[in-house]
């Protein structure tokens, strides 16, 4: 019995770490910054050339859709601050993809031409409307 | 004047829960049967009252009260009925109200089903689901910030022309059906939990609270898997992305409390069959509990950007504050019993069902902590090193992938393998065949995939081997029981089958469960490892090609509908040069176009087989066919998703399994002697 025991706890013991492991090494590979514009470009030269993860409103009058070339630009504005950030896009524009409206990119990083080329873009949820801030109500999804 | 009576009824429900709680637990301590049944009556009365409240908003929908703040809000005059009741869930206020009515139904659910019981257990039980309605009531009287009562009017008898009506995204039968099956999921968790709080209290920490709330769990358990379907579902048809699961934390909040439930539905058989793990069952049960409420937590809170939450109020933090409250509360009554709580018996051998159960436990509780972890990234880090970081996709799509197939390997192991101890005998028995069938599997799939250039599919090949496994492992279970049952009974084999499952409908439901899951698994293997997606514009009478698929764009046409219309193309899909069908991408122009609605992305989707084409139609002017004919370009975004038709025919077959396991009744008075 006492046997047994000591070789579930071990068992135990080597998938706990097995898992915590993977978890790390996971991250480690994978974890990339999340900013604003404004962070963004105050970090620049740290995450250039490197994932990151942006949020902030859609540009009003950036968006432009080049269907030759099957590319979306726009700029990124900050919510608060004054700074931007463009994003190329190579996939279709989300149904609530809105000037002014919220935004949320993952992809990589040029602090040169300040640009983000995006692997994915959302935009709020569907289920979300217009009237949930100015109604000073979360949304539902 | 029906939104006062319902706002009245909320309020009057305060009074009539505290009342069933208050009675319910005086009756319990000093044995007052009359307390009792008048606290059982305060739980009826609960769900009458929020019934009637429900029914008021309801009301509003109905007949287009738009001086109601909600209704004003989530509706309009032109909504299609089914529409502007399904509203009542459509945003928070409304949920909540929902989430309530779904709890107070549960409340008296319960009081019927243990109107004879001889036991007291279903009462204790009635404490915690009375005081987590207790929560949800005060949260929809409106007297918190940030969340109002759904009922309530506009100020100073304001009232809107017309509401600002539902996104037309939300107008699709999936997503009517998705939030609800999701709650009334997530709502009935809370019966098998506050049984496991009822004998805690009453001190009762046999099986029986377990077999009394075992069907609530199921069908808790198979209303989940269907709401996650659902949500997945409609994202594939819908947004045009061409995938169903991107491990948002809206959908890692559903998925945790299934994973923990899942989790949960195993280990119990162990206390059923060998009296142990009753402490864990319990911590089991409490956890996917409070992850319910997480969820709602992750969601609304606005702490962590996703899709589905960019908006934040205060409400998480009164989520937060419930579920520390409850885990104390458990916490206490597992120190008060810890005692009772001690097992008899102890494991014999690493090699045995139940260690198989035990590492089932194991992994389904760690997916459930990295997926947790993931989620809650951005906050542990922002509150460590003070700069916000967060996984991708790609993080979640790696590290559940050995647990995963580890799972996979245990869903065909754990139903052969011995109680007790693995003999070599049972070993020899059971595993042989279908070991051998899976490494057959495994060399075809890696033969299959070799001969299409794949080169070091590792992940495929396990998958193949894990599903070969399996499924004979399963199949073997029903053949032996079968022939067997025929044997005895001198009948036909299919006959001797269907005696088997009637008999045993929970065992032989999970595994056809288990049947399913494996499909399921070949489903995401095909569809998330190896589809392709091409993007190209093109012009009329131009070609594009897609793995094997040529796809021309021939025409283009123009539909008019009652309250939008749409505008597309038709391409012509050929394989090998052989014309094999059809298809029609267009887009939706909506008529509320002064209020913001875009057009919308309406995929063409078709069925080769188990694979799928998909194509998704980039912007357009809403007069399609003349300038498609002017010699445009169209953009296409198409996606070939090989066996993505498995992934919901695998959870078609657990739900099969799911309602015959749920056919079964607990057959408390045999076992417990």
């Amino acid at each position: 019995m006492r046997r047994q025991r000591t070789k579930i706890i071990a068992a135990s013991v080597i998938l706990a770490s097995a898992m915590a492991f993977l978890v790390v090494a996971g991250i480690k590979n994978t974890s990339i910054r999340h900013y604003t514009p404004d962070q963004l470009v105050a970090n620049a030269a740290r995450v250039n050339n490197k994932g990151v993860q942006v949020d902030g409103l859609i540009q009003e009058g950036s968006p432009n859709w080049d269907p030759k070339e099957f590319e979306l630009t726009f700029a990124i504005r900050d919510r608060e601050g004054e700074s931007t950030v463009n994003v190329t896009y190579s996939k279709l524009k989300p149904d609530n993809f809105k000037e002014g409206g919220n935004v949320f990119v993952e992809g990589k990083y040029n602090a040169e031409h300040n640009l983000i080329t995006a692997s994915k873009l959302t935009t709020k949820c569907a289920s979300k409307y217009e009237a949930a801030e100015s109604a000073g109500e979360t949304t539902d999804y | 004047m029906v939104a006062e009576i319902g706002h009245a009824a909320i309020w009057l429900s305060v009074f009539s829960c505290l009342w069933a709680i208050v009675l319910l637990c005086t009756g319990l301590r000093y044995r007052s049967y009359g307390a009792i049944i008048s606290g059982r009556n305060g739980v009826v009365a609960t769900f009458l009252l929020i019934s009637l409240a429900t029914g008021a908003l309801i009301y509003g929908f109905v007949t287009d009260d738009f001086s109601m703040k909600y209704v004003a809000e989530v509706s309009s005059h032109d909504q299609p009925l089914m529409y502007k009741i399904t509203a009542l869930w459509g945003r928070m206020s409304g949920s909540l109200l929902f989430w309530l009515w779904l709890l107070t139904l549960f409340g008296a659910l319960v009081v019927w089903q243990n109107r004879r019981a001889k036991d007291r257990i279903g009462d204790y039980a009635l404490v915690p689901i009375s005081t987590v309605q207790l929560f949800f009531i005060i949260l929809v009287t409106g007297l918190i910030e940030g969340v109002y009562n759904p009922l309530a009017r506009f100020p100073n008898g304001a009232t809107l022309p017309d509401g600002a009506g539902m996104n037309p995204l939300l107008q699709t039968p999936s997503m009517a059906f998705h939030p609800p099956s999701l709650y009334i999921g997530f709502v009935s968790l809370t019966v098998p939990f506050s049984f496991a709080v009822g004998a805690l209290a009453a001190g009762e920490i046999g099986s029986a609270w377990i077999f009394r709330s075992r069907r609530w769990m199921i069908a808790s358990w198979l209303v989940l898997t269907v709401g996650i379907t659902l949500g997945g579902n409609w994202a594939y048809r819908e947004l045009g992305w061409g995938g169903y699961w991107a491990w948002d934390p809206v959908e890692n909040a559903s998925f945790m409390p299934w994973l923990l439930g899942t989790a949960y539905l195993h280990s119990v058989m162990i206390q059923e069959k060998r009296n142990m793990l009753k402490l864990w069952n319990i911590v089991l049960i409490t956890l996917a509990f409070e992850f319910t409420l997480l969820g709602t937590f992750i969601t609304r809170s606005g702490v962590i950007s996703s899709v589905h939450a960019f908006a934040q109020s205060d409400i998480g933090g009164y989520f937060l504050g419930f579920i520390g409250f409850s885990i104390i509360g458990v916490a206490l009554l597992i120190y008060y019993r810890w005692n009772d709580l001690k097992s008899p018996n102890r494991l014999e051998s690493i090699l045995s069902r139940e260690s198989a159960f035990l590492l089932n436990n194991w992994m389904f509780v760690g997916l459930t902590l990295i997926i947790l972890w993931g989620t809650l990234w951005p906050i542990i880090t922002e509150g460590v090193t003070g700069t916000k970081s967060a996984v991708p996709e790609a993080f979640f799509n790696k590290v559940v992938i050995i647990p995963g197939l580890l799972l996979l390997f245990l869903t065909g192991a754990g139903p052969i393998i011995s109680w007790k101890k693995l003999t070599q005998s049972n070993f020899k028995r059971m595993f042989a065949k279908p070991m051998l069938f899976g490494l057959f599997s495994g060399a075809l799939m890696w033969g299959f995939l070799a001969l299409r250039g794949h080169t070091t599919p590792v992940y495929s090949v396990l998958c193949a081997f894990g599903g070969g496994f399996v499924f004979v492992a399963i199949f073997d279970e029903f053949y032996r029981g079968a022939k067997l049952r025929a044997k005895r009974g001198e009948t036909s084999f299919l006959h001797g089958l269907s005696r088997l499952i009637q008999r045993n409908k929970r065992r032989y439901g999970g595994y056809i469960v288990h049947i399913g899951i494996v499909i399921l698994y070949i489903g995401i293997m095909g569809s998330k490892g190896y589809f392709l997606l091409e993007s190209k514009s093109l012009k009329l009478g131009e070609s594009m090609d897609v793995g094997a698929y040529t796809l021309t764009m021939e025409d283009a046409f123009r539909i008019r509908y009652s309250n939008h219309s749409r505008g597309g193309v038709v391409i012509d899909v050929a394989k090998d040069g052989k014309q094999i069908g059809t298809m029609r991408p267009a887009r939706g122009f909506y008529d509320r176009a002064g209020q913001g609605e875009q057009d919308t992305i309406e995929s063409a989707i078709r069925h080769f087989g188990l694979n799928d084409l998909y194509i998704a139609l980039g912007p357009l002017p809403e007069d399609v066919p003349t300038y498609v004919r002017a010699g445009e370009l169209v953009p296409l975004q198409v996606y070939h998703n090989p066996l993505i038709n498995l992934v919901w025919i695998g959870v078609a077959v657990m739900m099969i399994g799911g309602v015959v396991a749920l056919a079964e009744k607990h057959q408390m008075k045999e076992r417990e002697t």
